[in-house]
C-alpha cells in the first residue's frame, strides 16, 4: 500500500514540477537553456538521491507516464496531415536532408564513441540516441544495447538538441523555418519538435516529420547496417 | 464551425483521446502480428494518417487533443530523464565517449540536417523566403 503511495506521490512530484519547469522557462521568455525535461529530471533525481530511494521506487510512477508517449507520439499524424500540401511541395529537400541527417546522428555517435574507447555495449546504446524514445529503446535492444540506457540517451541528446538548436542555425546562417525545424526533429526527436513548436507551427510541422520518418528510416535501416558490419 | 460545450466537449475528448490510444495499440499489433521492423507508435501514426486520410479531414476535437498531447510532449520524456541515475555507474566508467559522442554527434546531425535542407531547397527553387513563419 505505501508502495501506491509512493507511487502517487512521486506522479503528483513530476507533473507539478514540470508545469513549474515551464512557468520558469515562459517567465524567461521562453530560453531554450531553461528545458523544462532536463530541470524536471534533475530535481527528481536529487530528491530520490536525498530519501535515499532508488531509481525503482520511481520507476511505478515513470511508466505511467511513459505510457503517454505512445499517443502522444500518435498525435504528431494530426499537424502531418493538415500540412500535407506543405510537406509534399518540399519533398526532394525533405528526403536528401533526411537521409544525411539522420546517418550523421547516428555514424558519428557510434564513430566518436567507439574511438574514444567506449565498450561495445555503449556504442550499441549510444546508435539509437536521436530517435524518439520507444524507437530508440527497441532498436537498442535489438543490436546489444541498453534499452534503459537508451532512453537516457535519447533524452539527453533531445536537451542537448532543444538547447543549443537555434544558436547553431543562427550561427549558420540557416533561417527558412522548414530548414531550422527539420534539422531540430532529426537530431533531437519530440524534444526538439516540443521546442521548434514554441518556435514557430511551421518549424513544428518540419520538425514532427522529421522525428517521425527519422523513427521509421532508423528502426528500419540500424539493425540491418549494424548486421552487414559486424 | 460552432464549439460543442458541456458534456458534449466532454465526451468528444474522451473519444478523441481514445482514437490515439486506439491507432498506438493497433500500430503495436501491426508491428508485431507483420514482423514489422517499425515500433508500434511509429505504424501508429501511418494508422492515424489513413484514418484521417479516409475522413478526409480532422474533427475539432481530435485536433485539440492531438495538439495539447504534442503540447505537453517533455512531461513523457521526463521518467526516461530520470533513468539516468539508474546507470550512473555505467555512464561513469565510460563518462568521455558518452559526452562526447552525444555533443558531438548532435551538433553534426543538426548542421547536415538544416544545411542540406537549406541548400536542396534553394536548388530546387522552391525555398521559402527568408525567416517567414518564425
Amino acid at each position: 500500500m505505501s508502495g501506491v503511495l509512493e507511487g502517487i506521490f512521486w506522479l503528483v512530484l513530476t507533473i507539478g514540477l514540470y508545469w513549474l519547469a515551464r512557468e520558469f522557462q515562459r517567465r524567461l521568455n521562453g530560453h531554450p537553456a531553461a528545458s523544462p525535461v532536463l530541470i524536471a529530471a534533475a530535481i527528481l533525481i536529487g530528491l530520490l538521491l536525498l530519501g535515499g530511494r532508488s531509481y525503482e521506487a520511481y520507476r511505478p510512477a515513470g511508466s505511467v507516464l511513459l505510457w503517454f508517449l505512445g499517443p502522444g507520439t500518435v498525435a504528431l499524424a494530426v499537424p502531418l496531415y493538415l500540412n500535407f500540401a506543405q510537406v509534399r511541395s518540399a519533398l526532394l529537400p525533405l528526403t536528401v536532408a533526411l537521409v544525411l541527417g539522420s546517418a550523421t546522428a547516428a555514424g558519428s555517435a557510434v564513430m566518436i564513441a567507439w574511438a574514444l574507447g567506449a565498450t561495445p555495449e555503449i556504442v550499441s546504446t549510444l546508435a539509437p540516441k536521436s530517435v524518439t524514445t520507444p524507437i530508440a529503446m527497441a532498436v537498442a535492444s535489438e543490436i546489444g544495447g541498453i534499452p534503459a540506457l537508451a532512453a537516457a540517451l535519447v533524452i539527453l541528446t533531445g536537451g542537448i538538441g532543444a538547447v543549443c538548436g537555434s544558436a547553431v542555425f543562427n550561427v549558420l546562417g540557416v533561417r527558412d523555418p522548414r530548414a531550422r525545424g527539420f534539422a531540430m526533429g532529426t537530431a533531437a526527436h519530440g524534444m526538439g519538435t516540443a521546442r521548434a513548436f514554441q518556435v514557430s507551427f511551421v518549424a513544428g510541422t518540419f520538425s514532427g516529420v522529421a522525428m517521425t520518418l527519422n523513427a521509421i528510416l532508423t528502426a528500419i535501416a540500424l539493425p540491418l547496417i549494424w548486421l552487414f558490419f559486424k | 464551425m460552432e464549439k460543442p460545450s458541456g458534456l458534449r466537449r466532454v465526451s468528444g475528448l474522451v473519444v478523441a483521446f481514445a482514437v490515439l490510444v486506439a491507432c498506438n495499440m493497433a500500430g503495436g499489433l501491426l508491428s508485431s502480428f507483420l514482423h514489422l521492423p517499425v515500433p508500434g507508435p511509429v505504424v501508429g501514426i501511418l494508422v492515424l494518417l489513413g484514418v484521417l486520410a479516409a475522413l478526409g479531414k480532422v474533427p475539432l476535437l481530435l485536433r485539440e487533443t492531438a495538439e495539447f498531447m504534442i503540447g505537453h510532449l517533455n512531461l513523457f520524456y521526463i521518467p526516461a530523464g530520470v533513468g539516468v541515475m539508474a546507470y550512473a555507474a555505467l555512464v561513469r566508467q565510460d563518462w568521455l565517449p558518452i559526452v562526447a559522442a552525444l555533443f558531438g554527434s548532435t551538433f553534426l546531425a543538426l548542421i547536415v540536417g538544416s544545411l542540406v535542407f537549406q541548400w536542396v531547397a534553394r536548388r530546387t527553387g522552391r525555398h521559402m523566403p527568408d525567416g517567414e513563419g518564425s
